[in-house]
């Protein structure tokens, strides 16, 4: 018995740590940030209590807010494009071709390389007179716009981006699912007489549903807390044209030092976020088979 | 006792204070100084300093984000201790004095909270080799440029290979000096009202888009975006640029021959001048000797091993007009540029309101003017009803 408690004690120990931090930086934390919410809060003096001021001003005298709400979203397209090119990828490289595990490696390099020197580095892409990208296009007899200084262009070149740096690791996430499709169901049902694309349509897809509702949701969340690559490339602009919410919230926060209307707007993206969350959950039940 | 000290600065600038540190420590044997060196993203360190409450006692204070701190408590009147000091505040700049003080609700007058470290007046920096070669007479050191005589000179010195511009006669221009050099204004004296929309201001916009647009003698933002305009002056590429006084040290290391002038004005000399304060944390236990060190770091001692690194312009006029700062037989050839620069430059519109809100709408909103798409004057009256409600919002205390 005793020897038993003993080494209760010691597991209790164990998770101990981890269940602190997780108080400590995270629970309390996000405790004090609803109440900081509804304060008027500048980070120096204490919070003075304002009630729902915060989200009042927030969903109805801050045209800024809905537009970066707007820009957010618009940003979160680059989720399909990149999904499908990832899949298309990865099914590319499921194939035995020479050099395979070159290209496996290739693909996957943005994964692992520096979100700041990549961004630098597509910050003279999409140059406007000198950039690879314009180069590109001239050289199809396409004058590019410079991309970055201008309103209608920042946006789909952020996408662009954002599209060419989560294409590595959700390609590795769909190879690995690709490997787990039982190879049995192709035969049969190309003994059924089944085609290349309705193997792919009917088997194929199906079968890796789980890792599509898995890399969506993190696509989708990820998507919508973007801030590095924004506050390298654009700065939120040209007029607002790419300050995204979490971009918008920074400003508040550090600049404006505006606490509690920042923290305001975390939460209405929170509970946003959760909602989207949940709706893909739901749907997912249509679309999604679990062997 | 101890106090703490916060600065940034590249490594000249921690070894010069490293020194002064030492020299004050052996003034003052009771006082040791404890010197936190912040070299990257000093403010946004800062804040995150501030806001835990472990203010240091002395800190740097950039004028743009004096408002901010003072209007959130973070600083102390230094008012008290002035009236006993040795510093000789009528032997200041007026302007690097007048942009630390609050009166609790705008920056600009009332009482006392920083010492400015320095002061860095803008110039026009030209190449001198550039200007022989073009056979252009170098601009006055004693009177501005005015824009038409701004835009003759850099017309000349623009070389154009075809459609390509090879040479640009001048760099971007830094618009809130255009604006001031046109009598323009950027907010009203009591800084509820925005005021760029009035003529004086978007004609000197106006002026500085068509230098891009209409008249191409210096690169748009689309040229700007391979190299930026500092780099452009560096390499030859272009032949006139504005810069502060900070570039100096830099520009010593270049290859060609170089001198500076007044910022081209249609009448008086005028312009922006940079500057960092040095205040005292209000939560400071050790005020008095916080202020001892703030008094020999901005007293002449330590605003003459400041100079000599060649940044800035001393804050006291006596010893502007010395060796000390003219540095005879080192460029600048024409130093005293600089002096008369600081005695006519004011803050920068950015020093004028604790909150920073008008002035990021105003520089997100500018892009389609800059562009050439828009005229300064319909952008900026339709702009004025946006930012006077960001100046409200962001201001409550000057609306009291």
């Amino acid at each position: 018995m005793g020897n038993k408690r003993k080494s209760y004690l010691w597991a209790y120990a164990f998770i101990s740590a981890p269940i602190l931090g997780f108080l400590l930086f995270a629970l309390i934390p996000i405790c004090f940030s609803v109440y900081v919410s509804a304060t008027q809060y500048s980070g120096y003096q204490k919070p003075v209590f304002t009630g729902a001021d915060n989200y009042v001003r927030l969903l109805s005298h801050d045209p800024l807010f809905w537009k970066t709400l707007t820009n957010t979203i618009y940003s979160v397209l680059s989720i399909p494009i990149g999904m499908a090119l990832a899949l298309a990828i990865a099914v590319a490289l499921n194939q035995k071709i020479v050099g395979i595990r070159f290209f496996r490696t290739a693909f996957f390099l943005p994964t692992i390389s520096s979100v700041v020197a990549m961004t630098l580095l597509w910050k003279w892409i999409f140059n406007g007179d000198y950039g690879l990208l314009n180069y590109l296009l001239g050289l199809i007899g396409i004058t590019g716009p410079a991309w970055l200084s201008s309103e209608t262009w920042a946006m789909p070149a952020m996408i662009l981006q954002g599209v060419w740096g989560g294409l590595g690791f959700n390609m590795v996430l769909y190879l690995a699912a690709l490997q787990g499709v039982p190879g049995s169901l192709y035969e049969a049902a190309e003994i059924d007489g089944a085609g290349g694309w309705q193997r792919f349509v009917k088997i194929t897809i199906p079968c890796i549903s789980p890792t599509t509702l898995y890399i969506l949701i993190t696509s989708i969340i990820g998507a919508m807390q973007d801030f590095p690559r924004f506050q390298i490339m654009t700065e939120g602009g040209p007029n607002y044209s790419t300050t995204t919410i979490v971009y918008y919230l920074f400003q508040n926060a550090f600049r404006y030092m505006d606490m509690g209307y920042a923290s305001a707007m975390a939460w209405v993206l929170g509970i946003l976020l959760m909602a989207i969350t949940l709706l893909n959950f739901w749907l997912s039940r249509r679309w999604v088979h679990y062997e | 006792m101890t106090i703490k000290f916060a600065g940034w600065g590249d490594p000249s600038e921690k070894e010069v204070f490293t020194k002064l540190i030492k020299n004050f420590e052996e003034k003052y044997p009771n006082i040791k100084v404890n010197y936190l060196h912040i070299p990257a993203d000093y403010v946004g360190k800062m804040n995150t300093i501030l806001a835990g409450g472990d203010a240091p006692d002395v800190f740097y204070v950039p004028d743009g984000d004096f408002g901010r701190w003072v209007s959130q408590g973070l600083l102390q009147s230094i008012d008290k201790y002035m009236e006993s000091s040795q510093i000789d505040t009528g032997d200041m700049w007026d302007s690097a004095l007048v942009r630390y003080r609050y009166d609790g609700s705008v920056t600009g007058k009332g009482s006392l909270y920083a010492l400015p470290k320095d002061i860095g007046p803008t110039v026009l920096y030209y190449n001198k080799d550039i200007f022989q070669k073009m056979n252009v007479p170098f601009p006055s050191a004693d009177t501005p440029m005015t824009f038409d005589q701004l835009l003759d000179t850099a017309q000349k010195l623009t070389v154009r290979n075809g459609d390509k511009v090879e040479q640009y006669g001048m760099g971007p221009i830094w618009w809130e000096g255009f604006v001031l050099g046109n009598g323009g204004k950027f907010l009203s004296d009591d800084r509820k009202e925005f005021l760029l929309n009035g003529k004086e201001a978007t004609d000197a916009l106006q002026f500085a888009v068509d230098l891009a647009h209409k008249y191409k003698v210096i690169p748009d933002s689309r040229a700007l975006q391979a190299m930026n305009d500092g780099q452009m002056f560096e390499t030859g590429k272009l032949a006139m640029i504005i810069q502060g006084r900070w570039m100096v040290p830099n520009y010593r290391k270049l290859k060609f021959d170089w001198d500076v002038a007044p910022l081209p004005a249609n009448g008086n000399w005028s312009g922006w001048s940079g500057s960092v304060g040095l205040g005292i944390s209000s939560k400071s236990k050790h005020a008095d000797a916080s202020f001892k060190l703030l008094e020999y770091l901005s007293g002449p001692e330590g605003q003459k091993e400041q100079s000599l690194m060649g940044f800035a312009i001393p804050s006291f006029k006596s010893m502007a007009n010395t060796d000390v700062f003219l540095q005879p037989g080192q460029k600048p050839e024409h130093a005293q540029v600089f002096i008369k620069a600081a005695e006519s430059e004011i803050p920068g519109p950015w020093t004028n309101l604790p909150n920073a809100k008008w002035w990021d709408m105003l520089g997100q909103n500018l892009g389609p003017m800059w562009e050439g798409k828009r005229p300064a004057a319909d952008l900026l009256n339709e702009l004025k009803p946006k930012i006077d409600q960001a100046i409200k919002e962001g201001n409550p205390a000057i609306f009291k």
